[in-house]
């Protein structure tokens, strides 16, 4: 039995969780729900030994428990994995999984040959079809975050904590890990479990509990929730309407082409994205969308093909001749390849424009500045105590509105958006919904990659599917449905009718 | 791809084959006394730059291994004399105990490791000239002979590097080492990992610190006294010999054999000058080139090997 009482956790004036008690008896499987900034991340961290609580207590199987760092945690029983990959990127799978606990000689030196063995042992059994001597660095998000599940797994924990495990995963590795999940269970573990997307918490968990503004306002298992009732309780109002805005085709100019795109990743790609429009772009993770996206803004190394903005060839494409062409691009991996992480939600905002805010001597306006950044605020509903905060103090979705708000204030022609809503709750995922669907409507062509099948079926007209580098599949209006996106996704189609 | 990556690995190695070989060329000969100085002179900075490679590996830096060898070295060379067993000991202690206070500010109260080394520099480099204002104390003859060897057999030169590659070797490929490169690669998912990162990276810094003392002692021997200043020439080259091993500042990766590679072929430069009738002044201009040399076909492998993989 997992206990937590009267927990409590202030970060700064901010009471991220108040008071919180739980149970969780050996075989439960507890989904933690709520919109961002709700205060699940910060009570899972609490449990893993990451933040420390300011009052309260824990206890497992009656024994007090207060981890003060992973290490304690993973000694007590307690793993866990974070939305945030924690492998190093430069080791090997091998090195990895084995990092504290390799095989070593009787001089100390570590057996390469047991070591090898002992992983292959490991990949089998968990199914995995990895190579052991691959830099983790060079393999799919997908994969890395497998292996970051299996790795916690194999510690054979009393309690396992999934914060947004699944963020990376695509359709097939969530049964994968949903098969692992049931075997925990079965075997008596307590597993904590948080996703964004109610489908999986209904798939994954036997209880549910939900958080609101840092409180739990209810506990039950998860066959009596509804989703509409659990859209009300984590949002505190009805359900009022479809959390997606209307749809928009375009019949209007194409303003981005590209041809026949070939890279490492991608095998002959062609994508036409018309103003006003909202593109999608699907299929499982790691099939060539994020490289069809970095090529267009030029970050991605092209063998050959041609990119056009308004029937203009770009040629010697880098990520500043873009900008300048009218692009903008969101990427998927924020912290690393998008936010100044120090800095204030005002810099995040405007250093991808301070051409715009220069004044007498070349200074930058300050107050220009401000403006320009608390209007911004308000107009996305930003949730931040104000310009100056530090981003990296912003809860993931904030963050993401403060990257979209910045490459808006680029005034793109065309916004090429990586996978955005990654990690992000029910509540902003509305919002940056109407945002984009805005910006299209002002005239802007968008093309938005998303892992949510759900996501691109409300959002989009339609759909390209990519499979092995390759279009797999183009699925317009009434064709856009999830089953066929899925489909698309994993069977090659033959010639789409 | 496997055989060119250790290749790539390997190539200080082969630098230094291709540098002897010039070396020979211009001298007509290469005796056992060639050989013994050669070995013997790259000794100090090999330990100095072995322990400079333990604190790279973890992405950091330190700038106060040669002042603390020059401690080391004056200690000894006022003391060994009267107190044998004091005098081989201290220089040992002061090392691992300098480090031991870089490694507190680094790893318990993560400062940076620039800041922190060169603060420690400046101490350092100060207390050796309160201990010892003026070059001088001395170290008795049979210390030398039986750490360097007599003067034309190079068996002891070459033994001592051996130690150091092997112990170096060793080093890196226990669990230790391990962690040494998992915090270079990524400190806060090793962290998450399991790594007690503070506790490996403090004793990195002990460890250089150590054999920054093992280094100070090495000249005291070899050069039978003390000196106040001996280290400074150590500050940056032992970063120099690690950088030409093959190990990139970025941390995580490289070889101690590499290392002791980088060592070898600074010492080299000097004799290759000499024989070449170049003055030695230019020393540090070649040597100044070569790192330039190394960084720059490290970027220009990378940037052939990226280019070579979209054309694949």
């Amino acid at each position: 039995m997992l206990s937590l009482t009267a927990i409590e956790k202030s970060f700064g004036a901010t009471r991220a969780v108040k008071s919180v008690t739980l149970e969780a008896a050996p075989g439960t499987v507890l989904g933690l729900a709520g919109e961002n900034g709700a205060g699940k991340s910060t009570l899972i961290k609490i449990v893993a030994g990451v933040v420390a609580p300011d009052a309260g207590a824990m206890s497992l199987n009656a024994e007090p428990i207060a981890p003060r760092d992973t290490n304690e945690a993973i000694h007590l029983g307690i793993s866990s994995v974070f939305q945030e990959l924690t492998l190093v990127r430069e080791l090997t799978v091998e090195r990895n999984l084995l990092l504290t606990s390799a095989p070593v000689t009787p001089w100390g030196s570590i057996d390469r040959r047991k070591a090898r063995a002992t992983v292959n042992e490991i990949l089998a059994r968990y199914k995995l079809d990895i190579d052991p001597a691959a830099r983790v660095g060079d393999l799919p998000l997908g994969a890395q975050q497998m292996l970051e599940i299996l790795r916690a797994v194999e510690r054979k924990p009393r309690v396992l904590l999934l914060d947004e495990a699944t963020s990376a995963l695509g359709a097939s590795e969530v049964e994968w890990l949903a098969d692992l999940v049931a075997r925990l269970r079965d075997e008596g573990a307590i597993v904590l479990f948080i996703s964004h997307r109610w489908d999986e918490v209904t798939r994954f968990c036997n209880r549910v509990a939900v958080l609101r503004n840092g409180e739990l306002v209810s506990v039950a298992d998860t066959k009596d929730v509804s989703e509409d009732e659990a859209v009300r309780l984590m949002t505190g109002q009805e359900a009022v309407e479809s959390s997606f805005p209307d749809k928009l085709h375009s019949k209007d100019a194409v303003v981005l082409s590209a041809t026949d795109l070939i890279s490492r990743a991608l095998r002959g790609v062609s994508v036409e994205v018309r103003k006003g429009e909202i593109l999608g772009l699907g299929g499982l993770v790691g099939q060539g969308q994020g490289a069809l996206l970095e090529s267009l803004f030029g970050a991605h190394a092209l063998t050959a093909g041609t990119i056009a903005v308004s029937g203009k060839t770009l040629a010697h494409l880098n990520p500043r001749r873009a900008i300048a062409a009218g692009l903008a691009y969101v990427p998927q991996e924020r912290k690393t390849e998008g936010l100044l992480l120090a800095k204030s939600v005002a810099v995040n905002m405007t250093y991808a424009t301070l051409g715009a805010l220069r004044s007498f001597l070349g200074l930058i306006d300050l107050r220009a500045e401000n403006e320009l950044v608390t209007a911004a605020i308000s107009r996305a509903q930003i949730r931040t105590r104000g310009p100056a905060e530090p981003i990296h103090r912003l809860s993931g979705g904030n963050q993401q509105k403060v990257l979209l708000e910045k490459w808006l204030q680029t005034k793109p022609a065309i916004l090429l958006l990586n996978d955005v809503t990654r990690g992000v709750d029910i509540g902003t995922k509305r919002h940056i919904y109407a945002l984009t669907a805005d910006i299209a409507k002002s005239g802007v062509a968008v093309l938005w990659y998303s892992t949510d099948a759900r996501e691109l079926v409300g959002v989009v007209h339609r759909v390209l599917v990519m499979l092995g580098g390759r279009i797999n599949a183009e699925l317009t209006g009434e064709a856009v449905t999830v089953d066929r996106i899925v489909r698309a996704s994993v069977m090659k189609e033959a010639a789409d009718a | 791809m496997r055989s060119r990556l250790q290749l790539g690995d390997n190539w200080p190695v082969l630098v230094f084959i291709a540098l002897l070989a010039v070396l020979i060329v211009l001298k007509g000969r290469f005796t056992g006394f060639d050989a013994r100085s050669l070995t013997v002179n790259a000794l100090p900075l090999a330990l100095i730059a072995m322990g400079q490679f333990l604190v790279v590996l973890t992405r950091g830096v330190d700038l106060s291994l040669g002042p603390i060898a020059s401690v080391a070295g004056a200690v000894m060379a006022l003391t060994v004399t009267d107190h044998p067993l004091l005098g081989g000991l201290a220089p040992i202690a002061i090392g691992l105990a300098a480090g031991l206070i870089n490694g507190l500010f680094v790893a318990r109260l993560s400062m940076p490791p620039i800041i922190v080394t060169l603060a420690t520099m400046s101490v350092w480099q100060g207390v050796a000239l309160i201990v010892l204002p003026d070059p001088g104390g001395a170290v008795p003859a049979e210390w030398g002979a039986a750490v360097s060897g007599g003067f034309s057999s190079p068996t002891m030169g070459i033994v001592g590097q051996l130690v150091v590659i092997i112990a170096g070797t060793w080093l890196l490929s226990s669990r230790f080492g391990l962690h040494l490169r998992a915090i270079g690669g990524d400190e806060a998912a090793a962290k998450m990992s399991g790594v007690r990162a503070v506790n490996v990276k403090l004793v990195a810094y002990v460890l250089a610190g150590g054999l920054a003392g093992l280094g100070g002692m090495y000249l005291s021997i070899s050069t039978a006294s003390g000196s106040p200043t001996v280290g400074d020439g150590f500050i940056l080259s032992s970063i120099a010999a690690v950088v030409i091993g093959g190990v990139p500042l970025s941390g995580g990766r490289g070889t101690a054999l590499g290392v002791a590679m980088g060592a070898l072929i600074l010492t080299i430069t000097g004799s290759l000058l000499y024989f070449a009738d170049v003055s030695s002044f230019y020393q540090s201009v070649i040597d100044g080139a070569i790192l330039l040399a190394v960084v720059g076909s490290a970027g220009a492998r990378d940037w052939l090997r990226s280019i070579a993989a979209v054309r694949a």
